[in-house]
């Protein structure tokens, strides 16, 4: 009796079938969930709030340390002299703390210059002519390599401090190192959170594709039980994870969108208040995409797992 | 061909077979009978790996079966069609997809779907039910479908477990005809079933079971 075996085909025959039986499968499982749209509805929420949720603490940490490069600069002190030093006195020192390794340049500021700026910035010409000398003091400014730590600039500020002349010593960017170095937590933080939230999706999805798959039992038991194989049982449970994972990350991306025209306002009037150029970022086209990716694969883990599950107590019984 | 070798089947102290020495030819029609417990189902369920012996070797046409597993077990269920009591028909599609079911695990086309699902509800009487949604038929119209399942991919074996079980002596009649007819064509048949009434009126053999073991028929 002739009867036709998926191995028994040549390689070249059995593509179209393997191509079939997915099409069937997807539109098997598209079509059962269509019978439920209030819960296919609510499992995508709840895959797109999952995804949503660290999406925008991702963009919102991209956000601020896109601003922070913008200013971004190397650490930088203000070395402002003693009354002894004078112009030539400062100058040597200059050259000396040039050679220094960590040190990128250094750019003296003239005590009569510095008072020039300053009464252009504050307008305070008459004030200052009636004292009855310049008060400001001959000033270093001291910027260090880009790849100089924190720790470094930190040990150079004692050194600075102790060198002869040398008043006081400000790290101009002190504010800014603080603020990276928070930045950096907070982006752990957001991966932490992700982490989190991803393993939490792939349990409640793991859960429901569960139900699914119990609720099927009696179609996966015929389906072995006439010869067809767990991938070929497995398939439309593959299909509802990969819908469920596209329908909840495109809906992800929307809410992602929503997020960002929400906070685009009153971000960009701040940015406005601060005479900034910078605006908010949207995210880019790798945040939907992303988004699916992840929930596609979440999708799969889960429907493989309760499958597997499945699987195994049939076969104990 | 069929061959139960010495094969048992012990659940802790119960056996549900002891050296069980059974063979059916190539093309024979076969009852298994026996009451309640005497081993039936586990003879279809050794011979369809749902089950595996604890003694003993079973082999279809030469091959010993009982050492598959994984894909080769599904390849091997397709060379089986079977019929269960209880139909177990899928009820969230048509009678036409219940019917298809085997043909598409098989990887056949769709134009080729439908020829032979047509072609198998015709021999059972039930092509105009084609469309039909099977918990609108009624339980003999239910079983003539799981047979049409069975037999749609034509399959060298038509195995079945109590199909008559549910359905009244009329209806049991035609559904045995129907065996009959399919092993006419050639394909080996072996039922289980304790309905000796209607058996007996059948000229075909009879082997008896009682404990899991063989005691009146002869083994081969």
């Amino acid at each position: 009796m002739k009867i036709s075996l998926l191995r028994e085909r040549p390689l070249w025959r059995w593509w179209p079938v393997w191509l079939l039986q997915h099409q069937s499968a997807a539109a098997s499982s598209w079509k059962k969930l269509q019978e439920r749209p209030l819960s296919t509805f609510m499992t995508w929420l709840l895959v797109a709030l999952s995804l949503a949720l660290p999406a925008s603490l991702l963009l919102t940490v991209n956000n601020l340390n896109s601003v922070t490069s913008h200013f971004e600069r190397p650490p930088q002190f203000s070395l402002l002299l003693t009354e002894q030093m004078d112009l030539d006195d400062a100058t040597h020192l200059q050259q000396a703390i040039t050679n220094w390794p960590e040190v990128a340049r250094v750019k003296l500021i003239p005590r009569d210059e510095a008072l020039s700026q300053f009464i252009a910035l504050t307008g305070l010409n008459p004030l200052l002519e009636s004292l009855p000398r310049n008060p400001l003091p001959h000033t270093l400014l001291v910027s260090l390599h880009n790849t100089a730590p924190e720790k470094d600039s930190t040990l150079l500020a004692k050194r600075l401090e102790s060198s002869n002349g040398v008043d006081q010593v400000v790290l101009d960017t002190l504010w800014m190192i603080r603020l990276e170095e928070g930045l950096r937590a907070a982006s752990r933080w957001v991966l932490a959170v992700g982490a989190m939230m991803l393993l939490t999706t792939v349990l409640a999805l793991g859960n429901i594709l569960r139900l699914t798959v119990v609720a099927r039992g009696d179609e996966i038991l015929v389906v072995r039980l006439i010869g067809g194989s767990s991938a070929f049982a497995r398939r439309p449970f593959l299909y509802t994870g990969l819908w469920y994972g596209l329908g909840g990350g495109a809906l992800g991306a929307v809410m992602l969108w929503l997020f960002c025209g929400w906070l685009a306002g009153p971000v960009n009037a701040l940015f406005i208040l601060y005479e900034s150029q910078q605006r908010l970022q949207w995210p880019g086209i790798h945040y939907p995409l992303g988004l699916l990716a992840v929930a596609v694969v979440l999708g799969w883990i889960a429907s493989w797992m309760a499958c597997e599950r499945h699987f195994r107590q049939l076969d104990k019984q | 061909m069929i061959e139960f070798d010495r094969v048992s089947r012990r659940h802790g102290d119960q056996h549900a077979l002891r050296n069980l020495n059974l063979a059916v030819d190539q093309g024979e029609m076969t009852f298994l009978t026996g009451h309640s417990g005497a081993g039936k189902s586990t003879v279809l369920k050794l011979l369809l790996l749902l089950d595996r012996p604890t003694g003993g070797e079973i082999r279809v046409n030469g091959d010993r079966i009982t050492h598959l597993t994984g894909g080769a077990v599904a390849r091997y269920r397709r060379r089986f069609g079977v019929v269960f009591q209880d139909h177990r028909l899928l009820f969230d599609r048509s009678v036409h997809d219940n019917v298809a079911l085997p043909l598409e695990i098989a990887g056949f086309s769709p134009r080729d779907i439908t020829r032979r699902v047509r072609a198998a509800l015709d021999k059972v009487g039930l092509l105009a039910s084609e469309r039909a949604d099977p918990a609108s038929l009624s339980g003999g119209e239910q079983q003539r479908v799981g047979i049409a399942r069975a037999v749609v991919a034509r399959p060298e074996f038509l195995i079945a477990d109590e199909p008559t079980g549910n359905l009244d002596p009329q209806l049991s009649s035609e559904i045995m005809s129907l065996f009959e007819a399919f092993n006419q064509v050639g394909v080996t048949v072996l039922i289980a079933t304790h309905d000796m009434p209607l058996i007996c009126r059948l000229r075909h053999r009879i082997v008896t079971l009682s404990s899991g073991s063989l005691v009146a028929g002869d083994a081969s």
